[in-house]
């Protein structure tokens, strides 16, 4: 029990090493996130000379704790129990809040996912450390190993760097797509400490009775998103938007508005209620650019917008605007992408 | 005995006049009007619907300045039963772990309490931990992210969306339940309430009154500090025009820049 009381600076933070993240998993599977989390965990450790720990709880962990050292991994804390199988506050942060009691991290990362949030402020409180959520840029000051915990504020407009000086571990969480999935290290050789744990009965009062599986189009994970809006003008325009979609090998995105109104499932959404993207290309067609969904797209690699009006808001956001009818220029632009493919397709063969 | 159901609430600038001070880079207060939080809304009228069923005792409470009292009777009006604004000129400049830490002792000041709501998160922090902190200070079991919620006989089950699906759980009280933005239609207040709400009016607490160390709370009561602020700097992106005579082209220059690539199609 954390009890009423101040946080306390840590005695001595020269003495909190190494860097810890927790691996958010469901159904005992890493999620993106959690590669993410092993990404920018690596990075900063690494800049220090540090140690990445990986922190992993579920049922059963051995083959993901296998994965998380190909991802870069130096060590990977597992505790292993039947009760751990699902994501519950309690077991998850009594156990996390131990590991980092004993081990002294300098930073603890955790990703800004649902789950995310509902662990890290237990722990910090837990831990009396500092906490700075939401991350979009993480670094680490290589003199003082002082992290640098960067924030969207005041609707997006601004970045806010915040600072943990004196309580340890200094933690953060980051936000969900911002962060690259690392490549695989070509010689893993992290260790694995895995331990069976028993979880105290009176933290597992909270019954998981369902769990009803969105068929989610992961967007995130897309290397094109072909995305409509209010400007498509009715449910049928998202038929235009699929067969551009398909024809590029890209997912059919959405507005908050477009879902809204029905015509297509939120599954689809992108921006701050749905899902942040950065795709290699993003195609907006007939979305005006409302900053709820800038900020869900606007890391896009290529951004193309496609709108009637030359002063929307999106072309500020895009590489190349098409100003024209989209009920003209999605089949037009389809017929030229399949001409330029017949020319490219022999070639390709080669 | 009646269920005792806590809601907090929050004071925050209307987001959609935000306005920020070029010099300071912080928020102009004075330029900018205060709202409730909305997701707070919703949590208070998760509340009196429990209110409704089962019969409870609601009682608001918020950490802010005094103006936070608009926002307080706004509440009394909707049909909460008391409210309690803790209010001191130490709390000013608190990061998530004081303002959990004030709330948590502001409650346990209050005495016994069975459900705590909250909204999922504020408007203009965004950090979603504040929930979290006051349950584990409270040393309590918690329910973030419901977009339902029901009470019967010393369970609380509900709907948490989660980014793969959703998940119904069922916890026994006492549980801090935070409840997503949009998830209800809160009511509106009616003007016997309004007038009955101003004659009632709301408590102020100070650190004295709530049994807090000056040093424990507000700024320096908090780990965290802003460093800086600065404006988010988009990339300058070229907005080339092409036309439907150009589409061509630019198909040809998706696929020789490698935007797209035949091989994954």
């Amino acid at each position: 029990m954390a009890g009423i009381k101040m946080a306390t600076p840590a005695a001595k933070p020269e003495e909190y090493k190494n860097v810890f993240v927790f691996l958010e998993t469901r159904e005992d599977k890493l999620v993106r996130p959690a590669l993410e989390m092993i990404g920018v965990g690596k990075r900063i450790a690494d800049k220090v000379g540090e140690k990445l720990y990986c922190l992993l709880l579920g049922g059963n962990i051995k083959d993901e704790a296998k994965e998380a050292v190909s991802y870069g991994c130096d060590i990977v804390l597992g505790a292993e129990s039947p009760d751990l199988s699902v994501y519950r506050t309690l077991p998850y942060s009594k156990i996390i809040s131990d590991f980092v009691k004993e081990e002294k991290p300098n930073i603890f990362l955790i990703p800004a996912t649902r789950n995310g949030r509902d662990l890290a402020s237990r722990i910090a409180v837990s831990c009396e450390a500092g906490v700075t959520a939401d991350c979009t840029e993480l670094d680490i000051e290589q003199d003082t190993r002082i992290l640098s915990a960067n924030r969207p504020t005041y609707g997006e407009s601004m970045l806010a760097e915040i600072l943990c000086k004196k309580h340890r571990p200094q933690m953060a969480t980051a936000r969900a797509g911002i962060f690259p999935v690392p490549d695989r290290v070509k010689s893993p050789k992290g260790e694995i400490r895995i331990n069976s744990v028993k979880v105290d009965k009176s933290l597992l009062k909270k019954e998981v009775l369902e769990f009803k599986k969105k068929n989610a189009v992961d967007l995130t994970a897309a290397k094109v998103v072909v995305s409509g809006g209010m400007g498509l003008g009715k449910a049928d325009g998202f038929k235009l938007i699929e067969e551009l979609a398909s024809e590029i090998g890209g997912v059919v995105g959405s507005t908050r508005p477009a879902a809204d109104m029905g015509w297509i499932s939120r599954d689809h959404q992108v921006g701050q209620t749905g899902q942040t993207v950065r795709p290699r290309l993003y195609v907006a067609a007939g979305i005006s650019g409302k900053i709820q969904h800038i900020m869900g797209m606007k890391n896009s690699e290529t951004i193309i917008a496609i709108n009637t009006d030359p002063n929307a808001e999106i072309i500020k956001y895009s590489d190349y605007v098409i100003n024209a009818d989209l009920y003209e220029a999605i089949p037009a632009l389809v017929n030229s992408i399949r001409e330029e493919k017949k020319k490219l397709a022999p070639a390709a063969g080669k | 005995m009646v269920l005792e159901i806590i809601v907090m609430v929050k004071q925050v600038p209307d987001s959609q006049e935000v306005v920020i001070d070029p010099v300071t880079m912080n928020l102009n207060r004075s330029l900018t009007r205060n709202v409730t939080n909305s997701a707070d809304e919703n949590a208070l009228e998760a509340a009196l619907r429990i209110k409704d069923k089962v019969g409870a005792n609601v009682t608001v409470i918020s950490m802010g300045p005094p103006q936070a009292e608009t926002t307080m009777i706004e509440c009394l009006a909707r049909g909460a039963d008391r409210a309690i604004l803790a209010s001191d000129r130490f709390f000013g400049g608190a990061d998530t772990y004081p303002t959990g830490l004030t709330i948590a002792a502001t409650i346990s000041k209050i005495g016994k309490f069975d459900i705590i709501f909250a909204g999922e998160e504020s408007s203009d922090s965004s950090t979603g931990h504040v929930g979290p902190g006051v349950a584990e200070f409270l040393n309590i079991d918690q329910i973030t992210y419901a977009s339902s919620v029901d009470y019967e006989d010393g369970y609380v089950t509900a709907d948490r969306e989660l980014e793969g699906g959703t998940e119904t759980v069922r916890v026994p009280t006492p549980v801090l339940v935070t409840v997503l933005l949009n998830s209800n239609s809160p009511r509106m207040q009616t003007l016997r309430r309004k007038i009955d709400a101003v004659k009632k009016g709301m408590e102020v607490w100070d650190h004295d009154k709530i049994g807090l160390q000056p040093e424990w709370v507000g700024v320096r009561g908090s780990p965290t500090i802003v460093r800086k602020m600065r404006p988010i700097k988009e990339r300058e992106r070229a907005a080339k025009k092409i036309d439907v005579a150009g589409l061509g082209d630019l198909a040809r220059e998706l696929y020789e820049k490698k935007i797209l690539k035949l091989e994954e199609e």
